[in-house]
This record gives C-alpha cells, sequence and structure tokens, in this order.
C-alpha cells in the first residue's frame, strides 16, 4: 500500500457522498446525531484527501471491536427467539417444531464455524486477545444452545424423568414359583 | 327449524364412540349355542299355544333346570327360562300344558309356576317349603269355560302335601296334608277324584299307597294299599302313573321282569298282571306310553327292551269293567327303538322310531297308518327317546313329527322319516374347558426353537434343510396364492372358505376349544369358526343324576394331546384335533382327587392330582414337582407344600410349608391366583408429572375370599403363596353371604364384588346396602420413583425378602374404591393378551341379564379424583373424575343381544394380535367372542375399503402408463 497514491475521486465520493444543499437549511431531527456526526467525519475525512491510514494498532482495536460484536451477535436474538418459544407453547406441531430446530442449528453451526467466524479479524497483534472473545462467542452460542435445551424440556422431549427410562427397567425375578391347585 | 337437528345428529353419528362390539361385527366375531340340556322323557312334549292355530311348538324342561320351547320347524328357540340355580344338577323339574288355554305349567325345586306359552312371560309362579314332586293339570268337566286348576304335590319334611292352585292367579284353593310319612311319588287325576301315589314303608320294599280325593274340596274319600311284594325298591321302579286320562293307571314290574302290574286308580285291590315277553335275553327296560288327555281313548302302550331289540304291545282298558286286555303287539325289532304317544281329541296314535324306519299306528288297531324309510344325514347313535306329533291330513295321509333324542346327546326332529335339524344338546352343562392351538404351524415352533438353541452355524445349515425341505409344498403353495390374493382383498367368506378344515390364521384367531359337560362327554369346538363342533366323543357315560366332576384339563399344544381328569381318579387323553382316544382309564383306578396343577419335574410337566384333603401322596422323586404347590385343604385352610425326598426310598413326600387359616367362624368360599398367563408390558405407572409408580408385581400372590356366617362379614386375604405372609386384608360389614362373591387377581390388581354395607361415612352406622365392586391396586411404594424396599435388586424372594435374616415381606401400598353396580356379578375373569401392552378389561357375568360385560380398566381406576375436576397433570394420566356407580352401559355388554344363561365360567386366551384376546363363556350356554379392550389398533377394520384402495392405486398405474408416452411428445 503506498502512501502518496490518492484515491480516485469516485472511491472518495463512494465513501462520503456530497452532502445534499438541503443539509444547510434544515436542522436535523432530534435524536439524529450519529448518522450526522458520522457524516460529518467523513466530510472532515474528504476534505482532507491525503488522509493518513490506520495504523496497525489502531486495525487491530478495530477488528478486536467487530469481534466483539461477533461474539456478542448471538445473545442479542437470545430475548427475541425466548419469547417466541414461550408464545408458541409446548405442544409438538409444525411451528414449534421448527424453532426448535432452528435454536438448535443455529449455535451448533455457529459453534463449528468459530475460527471462520474470526478469521478475518485474526492477526498477528490480534490472537491473544481473540482468544477470550472466541471464548465468549462459544459462551454465547451454549447460552443460546440452553434456550433450545430448555425449550425442548418444556416440551418433554429430553428424558429426565423417570418415566423415561421405564421401558429399560425390569420386573424382579422371583426366585421361588408356586404352582396353584385350587 | 329443521336444520339444526340434522346437523346435530349428523354430528352426533360422526362422534366416535367405544364400543364392545360394533355393530358390523355383531354376529360375525361372536357365537353362540343357544341350549336347552337334554330333553326328558316325561317334561318334553309337542302343544299348541293357540287354540285354533295349527302350529304347535316343542316344550322342554330339560335334565338342567331349563324350560323352552323350540320352534320345530327350524329348531331355534323361541323362548328360555333358566329355573334351576346352575349349582350342579338339579332337582326334579315337572312340565304339563294346559290344553287350550296357551299355558304351560312347571314345577321345580320348591317353585310352581305358570308360563305364557307362546312368549315365555311369567304368568303366575309361586313357592312353598319343601320340594315339588309333581304338578297335574286338574281336568274339569267339558264345557265349562273358567280356566283349569293345577294340582302341586310337595314333599315338605317326609310330610306330603298336595295343593290346588287356581289356573288364573296360583292362589291356593285347597290344601292336603298327609299325616303319615310316605314319599310322595306323583298325583293323578280324572274328572271324578285325584288320587296322589305315594311310596308306603321303608326302602327294602315299598307299597304303593293310594289316596283317593275329592277334587273340590281336597278332603280325604278313601285310601288304599297295593302289596307290591318287594317288587319297589326306589321311586324309579314305578313305571307309569297314568296321568290325567280318562283310566289313570300305575304299572311296575316285577324283580325279574316277567310280569307287569297294573292298577287302575280308585279299584283297590284289583292287581292285573301283564306278561312281558322276552325271546331273545332278559328285558332290560320297560316303558309305559300312555295319552295325556283326558277325551283320549283308555289305551297303553308297553315298550319293552332287551339288550338287543324292543318290542311293544298294546293294551285297551274297558272302562265300565275295569279289564285290561291285549289289542296287538308291535313286532320285535333289532336295536334300540323310541316310541312317543301323541293324542288328537280321543284317537291316540303311537310313534315308533327305529334304527331305519319311522311308522305310526293307531292305538285302536294295528294297521300302519304312515311309514318313512328314516334317514339321518350324520351318524347319530341310536335313539333314546321322542315326542311325536301326528297329524292327519287327509282321510288316510298322515304328517308325523318326531323330535328324538339320540345316544349322541344330539336333539334330531325327524319329519316323515327325513332329518329337519339337529341340536347338539349334548354340549349344554359344560362343566370345564380349555384353549387349544391348531397344531398346524406347531413344527415350525419346534423347528424355531431349536435353531434359537443351537449355535449359529448349524442353525444357519437347519434352516436351509428346512427350507429346501419346504420346497416339496412349493405347488401347493402357488396354488394357494390366487385365494390368499383374493381373501385378503374381499371379505374371505365370499370366496367360499373350505368348511371342515382346521387352519391356523396369521391373526391367531382359529383355536380349539376343548370341553367336558357334566354327562361325560368332551367336544372339540373351534372358536375362530363360530364355535362349530369338530368334533365329539363320550369319555365317561355317567348315570343319572350323577355329574362328571372334571378336575383338570391339560392340553399339550406339542404332542396334540388333551388330557382330562376326573374326580374319580379317572382321566382320558385324546387327540386335540380328532378327539380320538388315546388313553383311557376308567373311574377308580387312581385315587379321589379334589384338584390339580400343572407341574414341572425334572422328567417334564405333567398334571399332578390332588388328593382328598388337599393331599397329593407320595410321588417317584424325578416326577416330584420343582415347586411349592399351593392347595386347599378339607378343613377350610390354604396350605403351601413342597416336595422333599424321603430317606431310603425312591419317593418324594409332601411336605407342608405354611398354612393359612381363617379365624374360626369364617370359612373360605374362593382362592384366585394369577392367571397362568399375565404377561405385564410395563412394570411400573406413570404419574401426570411423569414420575413412576411402580407396580408391586409378585407373581406369587392368592386372593382368599373368606365369610362369615354369623357375622356377616366377608374377609379378602392377599398371600404370598410361597412363603404363607399375609400381605394385605380387607374386612366388609354386612355382606350377604348368599350373594355371589366372586374375585380376580392380576397384574397388579384385583378386584371383588359383594352385596353389603355401604359405608360413606365411618362414624355413622350404615344403613344403606348394595352391590359393590372394589378394586385394589398394588403399588411397590406409596412414593412415586420408589421401588419400594427392595430397590434395585434383581431378584425377589419371598422366603429371604432381604439380606437380613428373618426380615419382614415387602408390603404392597394397596390403593382402593368402592364402586356400585346395578347388579350381581356371578363371576369375573379378566382378558389376556399376547404381551400384556393391551389394557385389561374385566369381564364380568350377570346371570340376570343374562350376559356377559366388560368393564374397561380404566373406569375402574382407584387413583380417580374424587369431589372435584381432574387436574391437568391427573388429566394427562388418563383419569377422570369419580363417580360411585358404574352403570352397565349397553355398549360395554359383550354378548348384546344374546341371552346366555346358566355361565360358569368364562375363560380367555391371548391371540397373535396384541391388541386381541378371545373369550370363550360356558355353563348351560356356549359363548365365545373377541375383544380388543384398547380397541383393535393392529388390524384393519371391515369399514376399511380394500378394494377401493386396489382400484385407486391401478387407476394410478393406467394413468402414467397412458400419461408417460404423451408427455415424452413434448420435449418440455
Amino acid at each position: 500500500m503506498s502512501e502518496d497514491l490518492a484515491p480516485p475521486r469516485w472511491a472518495v465520493e463512494l465513501n462520503s457522498p456530497p452532502v445534499p444543499r438541503t443539509k444547510a437549511t434544515i436542522p436535523d431531527p432530534p435524536g439524529y446525531t450519529a448518522a450526522s456526526s458520522g457524516n460529518k467525519k467523513q466530510i472532515a475525512s474528504s476534505k482532507t484527501p491525503a488522509r493518513t491510514a490506520p495504523t496497525t494498532e489502531e486495525m487491530d482495536t478495530l477488528k478486536l471491536k467487530k469481534a466483539w460484536e461477533v461474539a456478542l451477535a448471538p445473545v442479542k436474538q437470545l430475548p427475541m427467539t425466548a419469547i417466541m418459544m414461550y408464545m408458541s407453547g409446548n405442544s409438538l406441531q409444525i411451528f414449534s417444531i421448527m424453532m426448535v430446530v432452528m435454536a438448535f442449528k443455529n449455535p451448533i453451526m455457529g459453534l463449528v464455524a468459530t475460527n471462520q467466524a474470526f478469521e478475518k479479524f485474526d492477526s498477528d497483534g490480534t490472537r491473544a486477545a481473540l482468544l477470550g472473545v472466541k471464548a465468549v462467542y462459544v459462551a454465547m452460542q451454549v447460552l443460546a444452545l440452553a434456550l433450545g435445551v430448555w425449550k425442548v424440556n418444556g416440551m418433554g422431549l429430553l428424558p429426565t424423568t423417570r418415566s423415561d427410562w421405564l421401558a429399560w427397567e425390569t420386573a424382579r425375578d422371583a426366585i421361588e414359583t408356586a404352582i396353584p391347585a385350587f | 327449524m329443521r336444520l339444526p337437528t340434522n346437523l346435530i345428529c349428523l354430528t352426533l353419528s360422526v362422534l366416535p364412540s367405544v364400543i364392545a362390539v360394533y355393530s358390523d361385527e355383531a354376529y360375525s366375531v361372536d357365537y353362540h349355542h343357544e341350549l336347552l340340556g337334554l330333553p326328558l322323557p316325561h317334561t318334553t312334549f309337542f302343544y299348541r299355544p293357540r287354540k285354533d292355530d295349527k302350529a304347535s311348538l316343542i316344550y322342554t324342561l330339560s335334565d338342567l333346570g331349563v324350560l323352552g320351547a323350540v320352534n320345530p320347524g327350524v329348531g331355534t328357540v323361541v323362548w328360555r327360562q333358566l329355573l334351576a340355580d346352575y349349582e350342579g344338577l338339579p332337582q326334579p323339574g315337572f312340565l304339563r300344558p294346559i290344553e287350550g288355554e296357551n299355558t304351560v305349567v312347571s314345577a321345580i325345586g320348591s317353585r310352581v309356576d305358570a308360563w305364557d306359552a307362546l312368549s315365555g312371560k311369567s304368568v303366575w309362579g309361586t313357592s312353598f317349603e319343601g320340594a315339588a314332586r309333581d304338578v297335574e293339570v286338574m281336568e274339569i268337566a267339558a264345557g265349562s269355560t273358567e280356566a283349569k286348576d293345577v294340582l302341586a304335590l310337595f314333599e315338605e319334611g317326609g310330610t306330603t302335601y298336595l295343593r290346588k292352585l287356581k289356573g288364573t292367579t296360583g292362589d291356593v284353593v285347597w290344601e292336603f296334608k298327609d299325616g303319615s310319612v310316605d314319599t310322595p311319588l306323583q298325583v293323578s287325576t280324572n274328572v271324578r277324584s285325584v288320587f296322589v301315589v305315594s311310596l308306603h314303608g321303608s326302602s327294602s320294599g315299598y307299597n304303593l299307597k293310594i289316596t283317593v280325593l275329592d277334587p273340590v274340596t281336597g278332603k280325604r274319600t278313601t285310601e288304599y294299599t297295593l302289596t307290591t311284594k318287594l317288587d319297589v325298591h326306589a321311586p324309579e321302579d314305578v313305571l307309569l302313573v297314568g296321568a290325567n286320562s280318562a283310566a289313570p293307571i300305575v304299572a311296575w314290574a316285577d324283580k325279574a321282569m316277567k310280569t307287569l302290574k297294573v292298577n287302575l286308580l280308585g279299584k283297590p285291590g284289583d292287581i292285573q298282571s301283564l306278561p312281558l315277553k322276552d325271546s331273545d335275553g332278559a328285558i332290560k327296560k320297560v316303558e309305559l306310553h300312555a295319552p295325556h288327555l283326558v277325551q283320549s281313548l283308555p289305551h297303553f302302550l308297553v315298550h319293552s327292551h332287551t339288550e338287543t331289540s324292543n318290542r311293544a304291545d298294546v293294551y285297551h282298558i274297558d272302562l265300565a269293567s275295569g279289564n285290561i286286555k291285549k289289542a296287538y303287539d308291535l313286532p320285535k325289532l333289532p336295536g334300540q327303538g323310541a316310541i312317543s304317544v301323541s293324542s288328537q281329541e280321543a284317537n291316540v296314535y303311537f310313534t315308533r322310531l327305529t334304527q331305519d324306519e319311522v311308522i305310526v299306528v293307531s292305538s285302536a288297531s294295528h294297521g300302519i297308518l304312515g311309514r318313512w324309510p328314516l334317514k339321518l344325514e350324520t351318524a347319530q347313535g341310536s335313539l333314546v327317546h321322542g315326542a311325536a306329533e301326528v297329524v292327519q291330513k287327509s282321510s288316510d295321509g298322515y304328517a308325523i313329527r318326531s323330535a328324538v333324542l339320540t345316544t349322541e346327546q344330539d336333539w334330531v326332529l325327524v319329519r316323515n322319516g327325513a332329518e329337519s335339524w339337529v341340536r347338539p344338546e349334548g354340549l349344554s352343562g359344560v362343566i370345564a374347558a380349555a384353549w387349544a392351538e391348531l397344531p398346524e404351524s406347531e413344527n415350525l415352533v419346534k423347528n424355531l426353537e431349536v435353531e434359537a438353541e443351537s449355535n449359529p452355524v448349524s442353525a444357519y445349515m437347519h434352516r436351509v434343510n428346512r427350507h429346501i425341505n419346504d420346497l416339496q409344498y412349493l405347488p401347493q403353495y402357488l396354488q394357494a396364492l390366487p385365494r390368499r390374493f383374493l381373501s385378503s382383498i374381499i371379505p374371505a367368506e365370499i370366496i367360499a372358505p373350505k368348511i371342515g378344515v382346521l387352519t391356523k390364521d396369521s391373526f391367531g384367531f382359529n383355536k380349539l376349544v376343548i370341553v367336558a359337560t357334566q354327562r361325560g362327554r368332551i367336544y372339540g369346538l373351534d372358536a375362530g369358526n363360530q364355535g362349530r363342533i369338530v368334533w365329539s366323543a363320550t369319555a365317561f357315560p355317567q348315570s343319572e343324576g350323577r355329574s362328571w366332576d372334571v378336575k383338570g384339563i391339560w392340553v399339550e399344544n406339542l404332542k396334540g394331546q388333551t388330557t382330562i381328569r376326573g374326580s374319580d381318579g379317572e382321566y382320558v387323553i385324546v387327540n386335540t384335533t380328532s378327539g380320538t382316544k388315546i388313553e383311557s382309564v376308567a373311574p377308580g383306578s387312581w385315587p379321589t382327587l379334589t384338584a390339580t396343577a400343572l407341574v414341572d419335574s425334572t422328567s417334564g410337566k405333567w398334571l399332578l392330582p390332588i388328593g382328598i384333603d388337599g393331599n397329593p401322596g407320595d410321588i417317584p422323586s424325578e416326577w416330584a414337582p420343582k415347586d411349592t404347590i399351593v392347595v386347599r385343604s378339607g378343613n377350610g385352610e390354604v396350605k403351601g407344600l413342597r416336595f422333599e425326598p424321603k430317606t431310603a426310598s425312591p419317593n418324594s413326600e409332601p411336605v407342608m410349608t405354611w398354612s393359612f387359616t381363617p379365624p374360626a367362624d369364617q370359612r373360605i368360599i374362593k382362592v384366585v391366583s394369577r392367571p397362568a398367563h399375565d404377561p405385564v408390558a410395563s412394570i411400573g405407572r406413570v404419574l401426570g408429572d411423569r414420575t413412576v409408580l411402580y407396580k408391586y408385581l409378585n407373581p406369587n400372590v392368592a386372593l382368599i375370599t373368606a365369610v362369615s356366617d354369623e357375622k356377616l362379614t366377608a374377609s379378602f386375604y392377599l398371600i404370598d403363596t410361597v412363603s404363607g405372609d399375609l400381605l394385605y386384608s380387607v374386612s366388609h360389614e354386612g355382606v350377604d353371604t348368599t350373594q355371589p362373591i366372586t374375585s380376580a387377581l392380576t397384574e397388579n390388581w384385583f378386584t371383588y364384588s359383594l352385596w353389603g354395607d355401604i359405608t360413606t361415612d365411618l362414624s355413622l352406622p350404615s344403613t344403606l346396602k348394595g352391590y359393590q365392586i372394589v378394586i385394589s391396586e398394588m403399588y411397590e411404594s406409596d412414593v412415586p420413583n420408589d421401588r419400594g424396599p427392595l430397590s434395585y435388586h434383581v431378584n425377589s424372594s419371598s422366603l429371604e425378602p432381604s439380606d437380613i435374616p428373618n426380615a419382614d415381606p415387602s408390603l404392597p401400598h394397596v390403593v382402593s374404591e368402592t364402586f356400585l353396580i346395578p347388579e350381581a356379578i356371578s363371576h369375573m375373569s379378566v382378558t389376556q393378551t399376547r404381551q400384556g401392552i393391551t389394557v385389561r378389561q374385566l369381564l364380568c357375568t350377570l346371570a340376570s341379564s343374562r350376559a356377559i360385560i366388560g368393564i374397561p380398566k380404566q373406569i375402574l381406576d382407584p387413583r380417580r379424583p374424587i369431589g372435584r375436576a381432574p387436574t391437568a397433570a391427573e388429566q394427562e394420566e388418563g383419569l377422570f373424575q369419580y363417580t360411585p356407580n358404574i352403570e352397565f352401559d349397553p355398549k360395554i355388554i359383550l354378548t348384546h343381544q344374546r341371552e346366555v344363561i346358566g355361565v360358569k365360567d368364562v375363560i380367555a386366551s391371548p391371540a397373535i394380535l396384541e391388541s386381541t384376546s378371545l373369550i370363550f363363556a360356558y355353563g348351560v350356554d356356549v359363548f365365545g367372542t373377541r375383544v380388543a379392550p384398547s380397541a383393535a389398533f393392529d388390524i384393519l377394520g371391515k369399514g376399511f375399503n380394500k378394494i377401493s384402495l386396489v382400484a385407486t392405486v391401478a387407476a394410478l398405474w393406467v394413468g402414467v402408463v397412458v400419461l408417460a408416452p404423451m408427455a415424452s411428445l413434448f420435449p418440455y
């Protein structure tokens, strides 16, 4: 990556589109801060075409930040899933079965693909820190899995009760036999 | 507003209903032999219930005490009444028609009843002390329109009572009491007088005493004695007291059967001797036949039998002089024959049936009025006795119907010499029955057992050899293939099933039932083919008044043999499928036995006889049973026996290991144990919260019922039959011990029914009584998920229940509940299925409803919540709210419309289909059916349309074949 080569104009405009002219006259709606501030930053950066590229440390920090987002993503949908699972009831029907299948499939696929999920954030600097992130990621997937297990348990599909093992229990053999002759 | 009603009806018809017999299964899965018992000669007759109508019915009061009317045209029962309590042999019964009044009068035991002859409904009935000895219809002078009165002769504690009962109501008009101690024999009447014939003296030699009574007042007019010179020793020795004829007679034969002594009733001291001819051998039996109508000619017939032939003489009585003179004789014919008398107004006809012909003669002259060759379709043995009806069609044309009993105990109607119908009355009065497998595929079972036991290589070789051997049956198999295909699509009956061939079916419905009757006959019935009689044989003919007491039937399915043991030590071994006798040992060769048990010894299985007082006696050691034998002894106890080798003897002797005796005032009336085939699929009961209550599944338990007649209690004791330990007991107060008390024990539950106090509040004295059924379930512990004190022991021992020496036995936790039922249950048994997965059904015999019902176990559940709706968990367990009474819903009646009388026992057998249990009930009647207590979950119902299924598949296939080339014309 050469430092003095300025990016072409279309690339700059792609990243920071020109500010609409109405922008000056109409104030932002209340709460619309993030985007405008972002825009302002972009404008600011676009104003300085010879932007200094982020340093490796900065990239690592950024990557770590992104990695955290990926790690915490599963837990963000948990409340929603939990509510849906609660609402769908414990009876065996196509909707609840599909939900249970998804509740198991997603975390397991996520666990299997743990390394792929963090591959793009992997670098020499982040490798050490990424371990912890991965651990959290795994923990979150396990949490999601636990929700699925909770649901399956609610549906009575887990062999947790005595009755589930009754078929493998046998009656006691009587050692003695008595033959009735009445 | 018609639409809603229609809609409701439609909705209701769509709703599924739990019923015992689906309407399309009635009469196809169940079968019923509607029997009467053997007709007796003096209580069987043709009679016209409607005076003006020519149609007549056959009436009989059988040896089992069943009164019935049979349609002589087709041989079906018009109506039946069971007059005797079916406990052994009933007392002698008497039956008379009232001419022209549509009534028959019966007397049996303590009862006299009049029945509507057409419908069989009771007109009136009374009961007296003592026992009926005779009943007679009092003839009245011609022209009177009043109902004819009935004379009933009773013996009460040695005293003779004669009562005249009003013909319309049964009220007593007058009563005559004979002061002296005589044995009343018969009552006879002509219009002028009533004669009571009784035996006077002692059993070393009776004289006949005839008391003449005034029919209006019942006062004694005269009395005279006939000296019999030691010819009469028993009531049976008096041959006939000619009932209602114009000239009633009393007759007896002398000891040597040389002469017949006859007295016209009402003529003291006048004994006429008639010679009995015996050209070949001594006369064995003499019968007299005389008309029973007062307007009939005073003629009678003497029928004498020798060992090889029979002949008859007809005598006329001169009414004016009282002389008896011989008119003519019927020639001697070889073999046994039956003669019956029938009268039409004044004319008296005698019908003679011999082995090959039927002849009718008038009593007046020896001219033969009709002669027909006798053609019986099946070999029926020889004829015993009959009742006949002669109809004069034209001046010289006669038609004759004769209902004859044969020595094979079939009741045959012979119409003009041709067999019209046959009723297998010998099948009535069954005292024991057992299921037998059809032996056809037992070979396969044996082969499979061999293969299972040998090592894999030799088993494989064995199997290959077997299949090569099976190839010889390939042509037959291929021939049968189209039939098999067709029969699986169209109902099998349409493609002419082979009658008379016993074939095993894949569902296991085709089984044999071996039955033994109290008259010493045995039958093989095909349960899969409407209870058809496959074979019958006479095992041990019983003398009159005795009942064969069968103590055990053991069917050896592998050998195809059945052993039947009687109480006098006799036994017979027959082939299960053909009934041919293999071995027969006469009564008395073995000691008397009270029970049998199928035991396992080192030399194999055998039927161990248990002698008097529950003592099996010494047995050779190699035949001694390995297990404890539980017997009942004579002095009211139940005990366990083990066989111990005797010192210095090859025999083993029974040693008592335990005994159970109820309290002094109680007597044991019944002991039940779990059925021999009682598999349990699940060892626990899963509750709503998915915890498990473990069933108490001790195979060695027995439920003893003991009653106290003084304290009016019934106690039930559950004992362990190996150790004799008392596991549970319960007692009921205020029990009527004369009412039926029955019990059943299976799986982990037992049930019993009785008539006693209904205790709702224990603090109050109970005033409510009723029929009740009590169900008790036994669990290993009252806590769910707990296997009781034995915990996870793989084995259980009744003698040493735990590692601690002399520990107490682990007692079951018993949950009980009582339900009220509308009527008495006379017998209980339980369905059996192959693996015990199907819920059991309690089969109850209702004597008063003449029905058998199957009460589902779901209703009889002691865990049903009382006084509240079930919780969600309880609902999940299948419990519903307790209701104190169980209605015997017609839907649970297994016999549906059929009236099954005199049921003694109901036996069940598993089919190959797990859902189905085969049921067989016996007693007076024979009834069999199939039940599916948890619905027929493993077989398609009759409603399943196989034809439309096959047609749909075929149509789709045709469619594909037609459309495939068309579709291939277009590239896409």
